[in-house]
């Protein structure tokens, strides 16, 4: 008989860890499940145990006091561990079923409350010669330099969108990486004066952005607003690129290309919501471009369109990590008074409190979603013979001609390629082909679907079936 | 390459316990912590695995287990990514072997 929990958060990031703590705290039953093997997700990062470090700035301290208080709460805990499916017998009352697969967890449990807070993936967009070694995103650039201390290559550029390539291009400065140049793809002048105020709000990340950008004036390393790597050459690993500046939709202009020779290119073109887990239990999904892309429908507790079952954080959209840790206490709030462990009153109370620093960090999120999101034009940048699906190989000339042959949806593209059918289930391709669909056929992006996610949630192997079955 | 140097971006780190791991036959130093993505790629090992269709090499792109282009083998299991797998004493790692299958 597997074990019953009132609530299950799934992913320890800054919205999971606070969900469970409010949830905990209101003396609800909970679970909380991660697949790495320490909580903090990307943003609160933790370094690897083992390793010990001289000091932690602000946002990492805050994120080891979170780990540290949820660890002297009786929340059942189980890192290392792959929610590979989740499920619902309607005919019996029990709840969800959880498979699990993690050395130190039970091979299933069940919940009657679920929140969700996958966090985000960078979203990948195709230019010729994103395959190779070498092309690296900004993500897993700052895990490598920042928390394993490896540098990814001698000599980079930093290519996308967004205040990912500042963090990036001033930690590979500060690990002894040559960073010719950062590429970011929007002109963020004079649209960006507009949000001077709404940065103002936020001392903490401005803080941090004088320290990137100080790092990056030392390492005398051009930031160069309108551009973007339009191709990372080399054979069997990155030997330079292609740089060319960008027209007001994001395609490149003929005539203002420039090589350069590197050996690392790396590259963020913004945040995509995971609503991988969503998507397989069949919340409802709306297309918001701002918001990163597709994103479950919530009202104002943020329950999805399946009773009972909670979104936190950036898988709700692309806000940020303090909004995430906000939408962490909601989601908990709201469990602990569908539970029964928590008074109507005292839950508006505690969302009261909430509503003014939820706003400043929304407005803070708008901001990203304004001045940040990837052109149009950038789909652009592949050629007929780029891959787009990187996992089954499928080249962007045939994506578009099953959609020519009147493969007009992802899953139709899917069905007759096999784009989205590899390894990564569609998280490296299906927004792409999404693209493609809209562009070629005149649809518009919000009345497409987004692929179909079916369990497992990751590769697993068969053997984890085989027992679940016995 | 490891990084040697320390700043206020980087504060200095004390790296774990010294182990060896083999990988295609070659002994390669990591550190206990390490994944065994950021050990070949401090090594100077870039290729971990080579594309079916195309034969083309692939290395660790998203570097937190979503895009499962570092597939490696490790003692004798294919297909575990080596962006989030942890480097263990002599572990024997294999990159490529897919396609040395066929």
């Amino acid at each position: 008989m597997s074990e019953t929990y009132e609530l299950a958060v799934i992913g320890a990031g800054p919205a999971g860890l606070e969900a469970a703590l409010v949830a905990s705290q209101a003396g609800v039953k909970t679970v909380v499940i991660d697949c790495y093997p320490q909580s903090g997700g990307q943003y609160f990062k933790a370094m690897p145990s083992g390793f010990s470090v001289s000091e932690r700035n602000s946002a990492e301290a805050e994120g080891d006091a979170l780990a540290k208080r949820l660890e002297e709460t009786s929340v059942t805990r189980f890192w290392d561990t792959l929610v590979w499916g989740v499920f619902n017998d309607e005919e019996k009352d029990e709840g969800w079923l959880l498979a699990l697969n993690g050395a130190e967890a039970p091979k299933e449990i069940r919940a009657r409350t679920l929140i969700l807070a996958n966090g985000a993936y960078e979203t990948p967009v195709a230019f010729p010669g994103w395959t190779l070694p070498g092309v690296i995103s900004c993500g897993a650039t700052l895990i490598l330099v920042k928390t394993q201390r490896v540098a990814p290559g001698k000599r980079a550029i930093v290519t996308g969108t967004g205040p990912l390539l500042f963090s990036a291009a001033a930690h590979l400065i500060a690990a002894g990486v040559e960073v010719v140049a950062v590429c970011e793809n929007t002109r963020l002048f004079p649209k960006g004066i507009m949000y001077i105020p709404t940065m103002l709000g936020q001392w903490g990340r401005l803080v941090e952005g004088i320290k990137y950008l100080s790092t990056m004036i030392k390492g005398k390393t051009p930031y160069k607003t309108g551009w973007s790597v339009i191709e990372a050459q080399g054979k069997e690993h990155v030997e330079g690129a292609i740089i060319a500046k960008l027209d007001n939709n994001g395609v490149p202009i003929p005539g203002t290309e420039k090589t350069v020779l590197v050996d690392t290119v790396v590259c963020s073109f913004g945040l995509t919501p995971n609503t991988d887990m969503a998507r397989m239990i069949g919340c409802k999904l709306e297309y918001k471009a701002k918001k990163g892309g597709w994103i479950p429908v919530r009202d104002e507790t943020l329950q999805t369109s399946l009773d009972g079952v909670y979104v936190a954080g950036d898988c709700g959209g692309i806000s940020g990590a303090e909004n995430s840790r906000l939408e962490g206490q909601i989601a908990g709030t709201a469990v602990s008074n569908k539970t029964g462990h928590m008074s109507s009153q005292k839950a508006e109370e505690i969302y009261n409190s909430l509503k003014s620093p939820l706003s400043q960090q929304r407005r803070f999120g708008r901001l990203l979603g304004d001045l940040f999101t990837t052109k149009p034009g950038l789909s652009s940048l592949s050629r007929d013979d780029t891959i787009i699906c990187r996992c089954e190989e499928i080249t962007k000339k045939e994506i578009l001609a099953a959609i020519d042959a009147g493969c007009e949806s992802v899953v139709w593209v899917k069905r007759q390629t096999r784009s989205g059918m590899g390894m990564c289930q569609g998280r490296s391709c299906h927004r792409q082909v999404a693209h493609l669909v809209a562009q070629r056929t005149g649809q518009k992006l919000d009345t497409l679907l987004p692929d179909t996610q079916r369990p497992p949630e990751r590769p697993i192997s068969l053997e984890v079936l085989v027992e679940v079955d016995e | 390459m490891r990084i040697q140097q320390s700043s206020s971006l980087l504060p200095a780190v004390q790296r774990g316990h010294l182990v060896k791991i083999t990988v295609d036959g070659r002994i390669v130093e990591a550190y206990e912590g390490e994944t065994i993505a950021a050990a070949m790629l401090a090594a100077g090992i870039y290729v971990f695995r080579r594309s079916r269709k195309h034969n083309e090499p692939r290395s660790m792109s998203c570097g937190m287990g979503s895009c499962m282009e570092c597939l490696v083998t490790v003692n004798g299991k294919d297909s575990l990514r080596a962006c989030t797998t942890l480097v263990i004493d002599g572990m024997l790692i294999e990159t490529c072997k897919e396609v040395k299958h066929e």
